[in-house]
Parts: C-alpha cells; structure tokens; sequence
C-alpha cells in the first residue's frame, strides 16, 4: 500500500464533526484496524476536534485543519487550528500541564486532553507559526 | 417538559427516563444538557438515561452527566445510566467518572436502584 494523505478543512462548529467522525471510522476500518481501536480513534479526533473549534477558533468560518496520512505503519492525524478569541496558542506547554494538573475525575471538565494522552499511541501539542496549535495523535496498525 | 430532536423522556413513578437515540459527541452533548437542566429546573430528582441507542459518547458528555449527578445528589435524588456499550463503559472508566456515576446493565436495575 502506497502512502496517503488526506487533507480537509471543516467549519468551526461541532456540528460538523459528526461528519468528520464518520469519515475517519470507515477509514479505519478500511485500514482493518479493530472494532475497539477504531471506537479510540474516533474519540481521540472528537476530543481534539471540539477543543480546536472552542478554545481555538474565533469563528466558524475560520475553519480547522486536518491531516491524516496513512502508511503501512501506521495513521497519523493532524488538527490545526488558528486560537481563539482570547485564546492564541491555547494549548501552550504550560496551560497543558496546569490542565493536566487540575484534572478530577469528578469534575465536569478537562478530560479531553487526558483521553487522548490514554488512547492515542504517540501524541504531540504543538504551537504553529499562525497563533493556533496543531495537535498530533498517531496510531500504529497491527502488523499482519 | 418534554424532549428534543436527540432524546425523548418517558416516566416510571416518579423517575423520568431520557432515551438517547444518537451518540453524544458535543453537538449532542448540548441537547443533553439542555433536557437535564429542564428536568433540574422542574425539580425532578430521580433520572435514568438509557444509552441503548448510543455507540459514541465524548469527555463533553461525561462531564455533563457528571456535574447533573452531583447536583441531583444535593437535592436527594440521583441520576443513573444504563445500557451502555462496553466503549462507552470504557470511557467513564478512563476518566474515572464511573466512581461518581452510577451505571447499571438494564434499565430495570436503574429503576430498581432508586
């Protein structure tokens, strides 16, 4: 299998992510990942995806930005958005660790960032060049 | 009181039941909590939410459930879960909401719990 790159701009509103989690569920199962793997993946992109319209959009035209690239390896997802309102680099390493560091299980919020740091193999948040943050989740394929 | 696009509420005595027929991503999760916070304004006390029809909840989800439970709980009622695929157990479970909601096989355990 040759390597693929899927790229998709998606309007900053969550109404729109049932569509992206649709899409990256037949694309996992189409990458024969299993049915518990592919429940992950659709979480993890759901978390990351609804933080990036509400903590890092200032408006649903401004869009957010994903892409996927597949290899024989593994399946590699990148969410970018632009900040918020009040919010640029939203996710800088110390608002990360302060989350992080607040996080209760009876709480309302916060667990976003922790499901995707249980469920995904390799996770980066990383600031990016135009005041937003690019999030990586990466999830390697069984070898058959 | 009634339901919305996303969930329909049914009584039992004096527990209400809301049936969720689609999966709680954030889009739904704010359904959710607008039929909760309906039932909380009414003073209901005692509610069950049926996940029969759920295969995808997100941490929005949770922690709205999370946050009605505690406050149901503060005026002596309580809100249970039942029928939850095995996924969705696994998330409440990851997050450790589980310890704060109770979640029930069946939707007679719910009831019978109260």
């Amino acid at each position: 299998m040759e390597k693929a790159c899927f790229e998709l701009k998606v309007p900053s509103d969550v109404f729109y992510l049932e569509s992206v989690r649709a899409f990256i569920g037949k694309l996992s199962e189409t990458l024969r990942f299993s049915k518990k793997r592919i429940a992950d993946i659709q979480l993890v992109l759901d978390e990351i995806c609804s933080n990036a319209v509400y903590h890092g959009s200032k408006c649903v035209s401004c869009g957010i930005h994903l892409q996927i690239s597949v290899n024989t390896q593994a399946l590699e997802i990148v969410v970018s958005d632009k900040g918020g309102v009040n919010t640029h680099n939203w996710l800088s390493p110390e608002r990360l660790a302060e989350i992080q560091a607040k996080r209760s299980p009876t709480g309302e919020s916060g667990h976003g960032l922790y499901l995707i740091d249980c469920l995904a193999d390799i996770q980066k948040f990383q600031l990016n060049m135009v005041g937003g943050t690019d999030v990586t989740a990466i999830f390697y394929r069984d070898v058959e | 009181m009634s339901g919305t696009e996303f969930m329909t509420l049914r009584e039992n005595a004096d527990i209400k039941i809301i049936d969720v027929k689609t999966d709680l991503s954030s889009y739904a999760a704010t359904d959710l909590r607008k039929v909760l916070e309906n039932l909380l304004t009414e003073k209901v006390s005692k509610v069950v939410v049926n996940f029969s029809e759920v295969s995808h909840i997100n941490s929005t989800a949770v922690g709205t459930l999370v946050g009605i439970a505690k406050r149901l709980r503060q005026s002596g009622g309580d809100l249970k879960l039942c029928n939850l695929a095995s996924t969705l157990t696994r998330t409440f479970n990851l997050i450790g909401a589980s310890s704060v909601v109770e979640i029930y096989e069946s939707e007679k355990s719910a009831i019978a719990a109260f």
